[in-house]
C-alpha cells in the first residue's frame, strides 16, 4: 500500500500553535487558507480534500483578493470539554476569516445529539458561514464548501 | 476514493442524499421512529377514500357483513429530513415498507443557512431524478418476486 | 501460561474466595472487593500480568457496580480479568495505581462516570467531562436531557391530524416512562 503524504503543519509554525495551515493555491484569481480543526473523523476527508488541492475546481466569481482568505474548517465532533480550545483557535484565526462546519457533528451535533457531553454545533458559540453536510462529507464536499466560502459575506463588521 | 469512476465523481450506490417517492408513502411513521437522529419529520392526515364508502360496496344494502365502513387513507402533509443531524446510516430506507425512499450520490448541497438543510418534499422529490437505477442481480441469482410472471 | 495453568497458580495462591472462570477469552478473576489489590498484586507478579490494558465499572442494575479490570502478560501471552462487585450504596475501592500506574487515568474516568471512588487516588479530577457536570452520565438511572427535551417526531400516529388524542402516546426510546428533567 502506497504512503500517504498527509499535510504538516508548514514551516514558521510554531509547536502547539494549533490547527494545521494549509496554503491553497487557486490559479491565482483568489487564495484560501484553510485551518483546519481535525476534531473526529471528518478530519480524515478534509486531509484527503486538500491533498488534491491542486485539482481544486472552484465554480463562481473570482475576486481577485490580494489577501488570503482564512477559513477555519471545523471537521469533527466538538465535545463540552474542548469547546474552548475550538474558540482560541477560532479567536486566534487572523482576519479576513471565514468558518466552514463540515460533518454532522460540527453542524448540529449529528449522531451524538443526544450526549452528555457533545457541544449541538459548533455555531452555538462561533459564528459559521457554511454548512456542509454529511457523515462524514465527501472530500469533494469540502471544495466544494470552500468554493461557497468564497461568495460568502463573512461576520457583521 | 475506492470505487470512483475513473475521470472522478462518486460510485454509484455511495450514500449522498435521501430521496422520497411521495407516491409509495403511506405515512407510516416507521422511519420517523426508527430513525436514530429524529431527523425525520413527517405529518399526515386521514382522508376518506372516494368509492369506498361501505367498504367496497355502493350502498348500505350490499355492504360486506361487519366491514360495511368507509375507507380512510393517510395523506402527507409534510415530510422532511433534516441532513445537518442526518448521520446517512440508511435505517430509514432499510426500514421503509413501501420503498418510498432511495439513496442518491448527490452530495453539493452545502449552505450558508442550517435551516436549508432541512429538505422538504419538494427538494426530496427533486432528488430522485439523481437516484441511480438498481444494480444488476448476480448471476445465477433467483428472479425477482414482485416482477409480474415470475412468481411461480 | 495456558488457563490450566492460571487457575492452578490462582488456586494455590490466592483465597478461596477468589472464584476462576475460563473461557475463550481467557481467565476472569471474581474477587470479593476486600482482595482487589492483593488480586492485582498476585496478577502482576505471579501470573507476569505486566502490562495494564483498561480498568472500568459496569452499572448491574439491581446488584451494584462490578469494577474490572483487564491485565495482559506480554511474555506468557494471555489475558487476565480481574473483576469485583461493590454495593451501589458505597462503590469504593483502593486505588491501583500503586501496583499499576497506568490505571490513573482509567480510575479518574471510572469515578467521574460512575461515581466509584478510589481511595488513595494521586490526582482524582474530572477527566472528560466539563468542569461543573453534574451526575454521572455511564449510570443506567442517567436519562440523556435531549431526548427528554427534544419532541420524538414518531410520536406522531399516520393521520395523527385526525386521529383522536385518546390513544396512548409512544415514549420516545430511551425515555424511562413519565421522567422530567429536574
Amino acid at each position: 500500500m502506497a504512503a500517504v503524504d498527509l499535510p504538516l503543519p508548514g514551516a514558521g509554525a510554531r509547536p502547539g500553535a494549533g490547527p494545521g495551515v494549509i496554503a491553497v493555491d487557486v490559479g491565482g484569481a483568489y487564495s484560501l487558507r484553510v485551518f483546519d480543526a481535525g476534531l473526529a473523523c471528518c478530519g480524515v476527508e478534509v486531509a484527503a480534500a486538500l491533498r488534491r488541492s491542486t485539482a481544486l475546481a472552484v465554480a463562481g466569481e473570482g475576486r481577485g483578493r490580494t489577501a488570503p482568505l482564512n477559513v477555519f474548517v471545523v471537521a469533527g465532533t466538538v465535545t463540552d470539554k474542548l469547546a474552548p480550545f475550538v474558540l482560541r483557535a477560532f479567536q486566534d484565526t487572523p482576519q479576513p476569516r471565514r468558518v466552514l462546519s463540515f460533518g454532522a457533528c460540527a453542524n448540529s451535533g449529528g449522531p451524538y445529539w443526544d450526549s452528555y457531553c457533545v457541544t449541538k454545533g459548533v455555531d452555538q458559540f462561533i459564528p459559521v458561514d457554511v454548512y456542509v453536510p454529511g457523515c462524514p462529507p465527501r472530500p469533494e464536499a469540502l471544495l466544494e464548501g470552500l468554493a461557497l466560502v468564497l461568495g460568502s459575506p463573512g461576520e457583521p463588521r | 476514493m475506492t470505487g470512483a469512476a475513473p475521470g472522478g465523481g462518486p460510485p454509484a450506490r455511495s450514500r449522498g442524499v435521501i430521496a422520497l417517492l411521495e407516491e409509495n408513502c403511506t405515512a407510516c411513521m416507521l422511519c420517523a421512529r426508527e430513525c436514530p437522529d429524529w431527523c425525520i419529520y413527517i405529518e399526515s392526515h386521514k382522508e376518506p377514500v372516494p368509492g369506498h364508502e361501505y367498504g367496497g360496496a355502493t350502498d348500505p344494502a350490499h355492504a360486506p357483513a361487519g366491514r360495511g365502513r368507509q375507507r380512510v387513507r393517510n395523506v402527507l402533509d409534510r415530510f422532511a429530513i433534516d441532513f445537518s443531524l442526518c448521520m446517512y446510516c440508511g435505517i430509514c430506507v432499510e426500514a421503509c415498507p413501501y420503498d418510498a425512499l432511495f439513496w442518491s450520490p448527490e452530495f453539493s448541497y452545502a449552505e450558508t443557512d442550517i435551516t436549508a438543510l432541512t429538505h422538504e418534499q419538494g427538494r426530496l422529490r427533486e432528488w430522485m431524478w439523481t437516484v441511480p437505477p438498481p444494480p444488476p442481480y448476480d448471476e445465477g441469482a433467483p428472479p425477482p418476486r414482485e416482477v409480474r410472471g415470475h412468481i411461480p | 501460561m495456558t488457563p490450566e495453568e492460571i487457575i492452578a497458580t490462582v488456586t494455590g495462591g490466592l483465597p478461596p474466595a477468589v472464584r476462576c472462570e475460563a473461557d475463550y477469552h481467557g481467565v476472569m478473576l471474581r474477587v470479593p472487593a476486600g482482595h482487589w489489590l492483593a488480586a492485582l498484586m498476585f496478577a502482576r507478579e505471579r501470573l507476569d500480568c505486566d502490562f495494564f490494558d483498561w480498568l472500568t465499572a459496569v452499572d448491574e442494575a439491581g446488584e451494584g457496580f462490578s469494577v474490572v479490570a483487564h491485565v495482559y502478560s506480554l511474555t506468557g501471552r494471555h489475558h487476565v480479568l480481574v473483576g469485583t462487585l461493590l454495593p451501589r450504596s458505597a462503590p469504593r475501592l483502593p486505588t491501583a495505581t500503586g501496583i499499576y500506574q497506568g490505571a490513573a487515568w482509567h480510575e479518574r474516568e471510572t469515578h467521574e462516570m460512575f461515581g466509584v471512588g478510589f481511595d488513595g487516588h494521586p490526582h482524582p479530577a474530572p477527566l472528560l467531562l466539563s468542569a461543573g457536570f453534574e451526575g454521572h452520565p455511564l449510570r443506567k438511572d442517567f436519562v440523556l436531557a435531549a431526548r427528554a427535551a427534544k419532541e420524538w417526531p414518531g410520536a406522531k400516529e399516520p393521520g395523527e391530524r385526525d386521529v383522536p388524542q385518546a390513544r396512548r402516546r409512544l415514549p420516545p426510546p430511551g425515555v424511562p416512562e413519565g421522567w422530567r428533567p429536574s
